[in-house]
């Protein structure tokens, strides 16, 4: 069942490179685009409001898909030590992925496309003489681009797993999980692997639909979806695909940790059972993004929010929790790369906290779309997907090198303390009920978009030095 | 209720952060294995039926009164009210205090919401807004005044100027 003997270690670290800094770029760039948006909601510059949805669009699609690609290459990396994988795949991932970033740059600088990332339906075809179908056409083409790209990946992923392990369940770790068979379990990167695999592609498979039916609507606007089910199946696509960018993250975090800790991270029953969870959970829990839809059936309303508790439990008590003990006593010699994986689970977690509140209905009433919810996604997102990120591109140019430089504790203790108050302005916005996606503030609200955008200020400097020892790293591994 | 939610919040927050503090503390001491496995896994065990039961409690409480029930013991006033890009139409601009009342939601062409705000600038409730369907939420207003409308569901370019208002007046 194990085909570790069979595949060579770490393949196409070339094009994973590659993909860690495009990664690292676009983060960065979006970041800046970030600071501008909070800037121009405190009055501080002035930003067409039109100009301002463009910017949020690309922001959010931006970041949304580079959490996807920077998670994606982490997997492909790490399911390459076990498994033999088809180069050329992820070459055309990556192309198929830059492609759709084309298209989508278009649309909305070239295009003035604005819907933010989500493209609710029918937002695309009611532009309000904003932009042309053409425009909105090539956005939903520009993500139809990025998930076939993810699509042929989780097929080769997938191809691969059940070539080395007989079965995507026995990928999946079931046998372990539900039969408690401790025979040569798989690993726990072909355990999250599988998983992620299997939820991924089916909510890229129904985004894909909801794609098809926009770009027709626009042609032909008689032909219509129901606006509920376009709703439901967006956000199973988006929900999905931007848990499954950090569900890949973590991988990285499975990997290096226990080069640093002498203790590896194993595969053992509660660890198949939490995956087998959230394969689950991952796909039961979208109806949380719809808790003020009344006309939605009040099962699914009360499993959005029993789930999204459920959720919390194999982060906090499983991924954290295991962290927590591998790192106790282990006496750890701290570097960049190790530094900001831990960062990214205790992100991870923290962030849970607000979202798990938000994913009560009651709390839902008074929190939802207002910047609460910014507040809890970009914690478990810039402290937590980003951080495992960067924490990878960090490891993958300098190794296990001993110490933590002064430049890298500036980087890191910039990067906690702007994303910390960066993202602690949005949770206090939201508790005073400022609406998230407002180009235009009142002046009681620009106090804390005022304090916001120095926060964003400082997570871009330490951002910064991430990406400039990253970049270093490749120049020197270059001349190696 | 936001300040209660944002003071919990950051509790959670601040406890969770407090353990990885400790264990990151705790790495720097003396090397070894870790934990006990039956130890560890006892703790772990603990850890989730405590969350478990935490998460039954909490949800029965939450839930054991529908959050969107809109049935009343005295009869509902109707109020209906339909979005469009990038306005608010409602049949009734003066609503009765102390009395319930129940608005009616839908929208002529995208996605909207209507987060209905006191004077002083605090969200008491919102909902969704879609073509094709009516959104129902009851509420009872406490005291008098006017009332704000804003859109909490991104709509396009004129999102953040599609507001309205109306007022609440003591009955009689």
């Amino acid at each position: 069942m194990n085909a570790n003997n069979s595949v060579t270690p770490e393949p196409q670290t070339a094009a994973v490179k590659l993909a860690m800094l495009i990664s690292g770029a676009v983060f960065l760039l979006m970041m800046l685009v970030g600071l501008l948006m909070r800037a121009a909601q405190g009055a501080l510059i002035d930003i067409d409001p039109a100009l301002f949805y463009q910017l949020m669009t690309a922001h959010g699609t931006g970041m949304v898909g580079t959490a996807g690609l920077s998670g994606a290459a982490i997997m492909w990396y790490f399911l390459g030590r076990h498994v033999h994988l088809t180069g050329w795949v992820f070459h055309v991932f990556l192309g198929l992925f830059l492609v759709g970033v084309v298209l989508i740059l278009g649309s909305i600088f070239l295009g003035g496309f604005a819907t933010g990332w989500t493209f609710l339906f029918p937002l695309p075809a009611h532009s309000g003489g904003q932009w042309e179908p053409g425009a909105a056409a090539a956005f939903l083409l520009g993500l139809v681009s990025i998930g076939v790209a993810f699509l042929l990946f989780y097929l080769e992923a997938g191809r691969a797993m059940i070539s080395a392990y007989g079965s995507l369940t026995h990928a999946l770790g079931w046998p372990l999980a539900f039969g408690g068979n401790t025979d040569n379990p798989p690993p726990p990167t072909i355990i999250a692997s599988a998983a992620v695999t299997v939820f991924n592609g089916l909510g890229i498979v129904v985004g894909a639909a909801v794609l098809v039916v926009s770009l027709i609507n626009l042609f032909l606007p008689e032909f219509a979806v129901d606006a509920l089910l376009a709703k439901n199946m967006i956000f199973f696509f988006g929900h999905i695909f931007i848990n499954a960018a950090i569900y890949m993250a973590v991988i990285a975090v499975y990997e290096i940790v226990p080069e640093y800790t002498g203790r590896p991270w194993k595969s053992s029953r509660i660890f198949a059972l939490s995956w087998a969870s959230i394969l689950l959970f991952v796909m039961a829990v979208y109806p949380h993004h719809l808790l003020q839809d009344m006309v939605m059936p009040g099962w699914m309303l009360a499993m959005g929010q029993i789930v999204s508790y459920l959720s919390g439990i194999p982060l906090l008590a499983v991924t954290a929790f295991s962290l927590i003990v591998y790192l106790k006593g282990s006496g750890i010699r701290w570097n960049l790369g190790v530094a900001l994986l831990v960062l990214g689970v205790a992100g991870w977690s923290v962030g849970s906290v607000p979202a798990i509140l938000d994913g009560m209905i009651s709390v839902n009433k008074v929190m939802h779309n207002t910047q609460w919810v910014p507040g809890h996604f970009h914690i478990y997102l810039l402290l937590g997907e980003v951080a495992m990120a960067f924490g990878f591109m960090a490891w993958l140019v300098r190794g296990k090198e001993a110490g933590l430089s002064g430049l890298d504790r500036l980087g890191v203790y910039t990067y906690i303390a702007g994303a910390g108050g960066f993202t602690l302005m949005f949770l206090i916005s939201g508790a005073m009920s400022v609406p998230r996606r407002w180009a235009v503030h009142f002046d009681e609200w620009l106090l804390q978009d005022r304090i916001a955008t120095g926060f964003a200020v400082l997570a871009i400097l330490g951002t910064t030095i991430f990406v400039m020892r990253y970049i270093g790293g490749l120049v020197r591994s270059g001349r190696a | 209720m936001q300040t209660i939610i944002l003071i919990i919040s950051l509790l959670g927050m601040a406890m969770v952060i407090a353990v990885f503090m400790r264990a990151v503390g705790q790495n720097a001491t003396t090397a070894g294995a870790p934990d006990s496995s039956s130890d560890t896994e006892g703790k772990r065990s603990r850890f989730i039926w405590g969350l478990l039961i935490f998460g039954v409690i909490v949800t029965a409480g939450s839930l054991w009164r529908w959050p969107h029930d809109v049935e009343a013991s005295s009869p509902n006033i109707s109020v209906n009210v339909t979005g469009g890009q990038w306005y608010w139409e409602i049949d009734k601009e003066l609503l009765p205090v102390g009395k319930p009342i129940v608005f009616n939601v839908t929208t002529k062409d995208v996605n909207h919401g209507m987060g209905v705000y006191s004077a002083d600038g605090q969200l008491l409730f919102q909902m969704q807004g879609m073509p094709g369907y009516v959104n129902q939420v009851r509420y009872v207003f406490e005291k008098p005044g006017i009332y704000r409308i804003l859109c909490m569901e991104f709509c396009g370019v004129s999102h953040h100027e599609m507001a309205s208002e109306f007022k609440v007046v003591t009955a009689g």
